[in-house]
């Protein structure tokens, strides 16, 4: 055996075999992205120390991710927010950790997705996987940095590395593909196959997939994932938020820090179960009414009500770019944030 | 840093090429690798570097006193040093929190109300695996059976050579120190072989274990549930595989490493999946974990040399103490426990019942050995003794009407997997993976290395840890 020619031929054909992998998953409409991680989650948390007083950290669940676009809000404001919003969370563990282990005293904004937001502090998946990315904040090695780093550039060129720490159904990583076989019905049916329909760069600005908007079957896929969520989540909490907000929210005004909260759109069904399962005047006002801070809901002004969400959770990018520049102009108006463009 | 990151890759690349470069003599050479694999532990926590440090500079002193001192008293005296400092560090940072646990428990017992926080201690990566290497040195110097290594750099390296670093395999100074003293450097054979066996220990590590086995054994072992039989024993059959498949694999990967610098380390698996009987099974499985403790715990002990009765204590004691290297938990105790009992039993059935083993009743006997394996894996695995007992009643089929969690796919998946690997190690028993290569045409294993390479893109493995370094 010469291992010489083994070494030649592994090297051509491994080769080959990824390219074609990488044309086909090409072919299929995967593109070359980043992964929303916990790693990339990280590097904006790091900047937080780095901000001034007139900046602005976006908290919140994938609403606010989706909604608020970073290029909006830079060219409107002159700042560009930090982007700290996480799919599936509540933004409440982040809000405590900014405001006891940090000494920034800007803006907070945050987003009320209000099943997520008004669930029971330290419980459920919505309070574990921020907790997860602040714990990965805090132990991350000097190595795990130099891989996030070194998976960058390699996630920006090829279209097969598509693994997510979220796990999409549509992940093609082999786990994933293997995962997806369905043999048989041992099982109950569990979650319908939740896909990706978004992608992040580098400051984790999200665009929503076209295929969201336009290819209604993809966007009912989504939707099934909302409802099989509503029918299994615990109810809606508001005393135990509104006792573990107003200490923080004091706290962070305490140091000049000013906190303002948003919710945003949503349609269709999963608008109406919002309405009834969490009324309005049950949890958002009476929870603002109780903290006593600004809350800005989309109802309540004319350029911000008409946005319909394809998928009934989250506006399509170039509708977000509009409810940004809108919402902008309205806490501008209300000096609520600040602006340093000068004209 | 782990041999399935980006970050490796570089680090790898950058080591080769200064260590095959002109620009270092050998000295220089030896001097990069210690600084590259102090880099290399650093990555993963800088402070903890020191631990190194000192463990190095003690073995080394005690390593020279032993060598030069001739009064008994002195020389116990260097020994004991050595040792309480070494193992002084493994029951600080690995067992403190368990000792005080089990303190406080039995305080609480006899009456003495005493509560104690657990503290808060990193348990530095590799920690069991370093101490019982650098332990060997100075143990051998005692026993007059080791020459001092000849430089302070020589031994350095040898507490510290990256490859084995974390996981071992746990090399004797006598295999490995003096490969140092002589400039080395791999042939184009080596070197490629070195690549290969770094494929495939990515490959068994990213592909088998992560991608394929892991989340079938996290989902029943982190169940709250009592399981269907067939769930929990597919369960434990996915994680008798994902840990071989990880520790095999990271061993594969450290011996590929170091022979693309020329180095030559041991094996530490052979194939022990198609053990027949459990000493047979400790001659396969950790080989040079299962070699240190028979030779400074076992034979210390008395061994077979005072009798059967005090063999069996000693065999006993000597996996209990195994199991508990392991990881400080009850659990682990019982794992070293049940392989220590396996083994008395074994050694009294082969005295009664003597067979002779042919290719049928071989097979046979191995499927046994490995079914019983599976039994100490659950107490390895399950995070408390009551999920252990809940696995167990539920792998005996006490709950029939058990909650079922895993498909048919998913079931399908770790049968072909587990299938794939017990058929791979009985007819791979009595050979070695070099030796089948010898006999392939070069295109097959071309083919074959592609398809490995081709499996670890696709698997992208997200730098999960080894399972062993947490030992």
């Amino acid at each position: 055996m010469n291992l010489k020619k083994s070494l030649w031929t592994a090297v051509i054909l491994g080769f080959t075999f990824v390219t074609i992998w990488e044309l086909y998953v090409r072919s299929k409409g995967y593109v070359s992205e980043l992964d929303d991680n916990k790693a990339l989650w990280a590097i904006q948390r790091d900047k937080v120390d780095d901000l001034a007083s007139d900046d602005v950290i976006l908290l919140g669940s994938s609403r606010v991710h989706f909604n608020v676009q970073l290029n909006e809000w830079e060219e409107s404001t002159g700042i560009r927010p930090l982007m700290l919003a996480s799919d599936g969370t509540t933004p409440t563990p982040i809000f405590e950790e900014i405001v006891n282990n940090t000494n920034f005293s800007g803006t907070v904004l945050i987003g009320v997705a209000p099943v997520l937001f008004f669930s029971e502090p330290g419980k459920g998946f919505m309070w574990d996987r921020p907790t997860k990315r602040l714990k990965h904040f805090y132990d991350r090695t000097y190595a795990q940095r130099a891989n996030h780093l070194l998976s960058i550039p390699l996630e920006r060129s090829f279209a097969f590395l598509n693994a997510s720490e979220e796990e999409w159904a549509d992940d093609i990583d082999l786990k994933t593909l293997v995962g997806n076989i369905s043999v048989g019905n041992r099982l109950p049916e569990g979650r319908p196959p939740f896909n990706n329909f978004g992608f992040v760069d580098g400051d984790r600005n999200v665009t929503m997939f076209e295929k969201t908007k336009t290819d209604t079957a993809f966007a009912n896929g989504i939707i099934k994932v909302w409802g099989y969520g509503w029918d299994r989540r615990p109810g809606p909490v508001l005393e135990p938020v509104v006792s573990y907000y107003k200490p923080l929210i004091a706290k962070f005004k305490e140091r000049g820090g000013n906190v303002i909260f948003l919710r945003s759109p949503s349609s269709g069904g999963n608008r109406e179960r919002e309405r009834n399962d969490i009324p309005r005047a049950d949890f958002w006002d009476s929870f603002l009414e109780q903290i006593n801070e600004p809350g800005y809901h989309f109802e309540d002004y004319d350029s911000l009500k008409h946005f319909t969400c394809p998928e009934e959770s989250h506006l399509f990018t170039p509708d977000a770019e509009i409810f940004t520049k809108e919402i902008v102009k309205i806490l501008l108006a209300d000096k609520q944030i600040k602006t340093r463009n000068t004209n | 840093m782990l041999f399935n990151s980006l970050s490796f890759v570089v680090f790898l690349i950058i080591v080769l090429g200064l260590y095959y470069s002109k620009i270092l003599n050998w000295s220089g050479k030896k001097r990069m690798l210690l600084l590259a694999s102090y880099v290399f532990y650093g990555m993963w926590n800088p402070p903890l570097v020191v631990l190194l440090w000192i463990s190095t500079v003690v073995d080394w002193t005690a390593g020279k006193k032993l060598a030069t001192l001739t009064s008994p008293s002195k020389r116990k005296m260097w020994l004991l040093l050595s040792m309480v400092v070494n193992l002084g560090f493994l029951a600080f940072f690995k067992y403190g929190n368990f000792l005080l646990e089990n303190f406080t428990n039995l305080v609480n017992t006899i009456g003495w109300d005493f509560q104690a926080k657990p503290m808060d201690i990193i348990l530095p990566m590799g920690i069991s695996f370093y101490t019982f290497q650098t332990m060997s040195y100075t143990i051998d110097m005692y026993k007059g059976k080791q020459e001092r290594a000849k430089t302070f750099l020589d031994f350095a390296l040898y507490v510290t050579f990256f490859p084995q670093l974390v996981a071992g395999p746990i090399v004797r100074a006598k295999d490995l120190i003096t490969q140092f003293y002589e400039p080395k450097k791999a042939t184009l054979n080596q070197f490629i072989w070195g690549l290969f066996l770094l494929t495939i220990g990515i490959f068994q590590k990213v592909v088998l274990a992560d991608a394929l086995l892991s989340s079938t054994s996290d989902k029943v072992f982190d169940s709250a549930k009592v399981l269907h039989g067939l769930d929990a024993w597919m369960g434990t059959l996915a994680f008798s595989g994902q840990i071989f498949f990880d520790f095999a694999g990271y061993s594969t990967c450290a011996i590929g490493i170091a022979l693309m610098l020329g180095i030559i380390l041991p094996d530490n698996f052979k194939y022990p999946y198609a053990a027949v009987g459990f000493s047979d099974l400790w001659r396969r499985w950790h080989i040079s974990l299962s070699s240190w403790l028979r030779d400074y715990l076992y034979i210390p002990l008395g061994g077979n040399r005072h009798g059967i009765t005090r063999m069996y204590v000693a065999l006993t004691l000597t996996m209990l103490l195994g199991g508990l290297w392991h990881g400080a938990a009850w659990t682990f105790v019982i794992w070293g426990a049940l392989h220590g009992t396996y083994l008395v039993v074994e050694r009294l059935l082969k005295k009664l019942i003597p067979i002779k083993i042919n290719v049928w009743n071989g097979v046979l006997l191995a499927l046994l050995t490995y079914t019983l394996v599976n039994i100490t894996w659950v107490f390895f695995r399950a995070n408390d003794f009551d999920s252990a007992k809940r696995m167990i009643s539920s792998m005996f089929y006490l709950h029939p009407d058990g909650e079922k969690i895993l498909g048919f796919a998913e079931i399908g998946k770790v049968g072909i997997v587990i299938l794939g690997l017990f058929m791979c190690h009985w007819l791979m028993r009595n050979t070695s993976m070099k030796a089948v290569s010898e006999k392939l045409p070069s295109w097959v294993l071309g083919v074959f290395w592609a398809c490995l390479f081709f499996f670890i893109c696709l698997a992208q493995g997200s730098g999960e840890q080894f399972i062993y370094f947490q030992f």
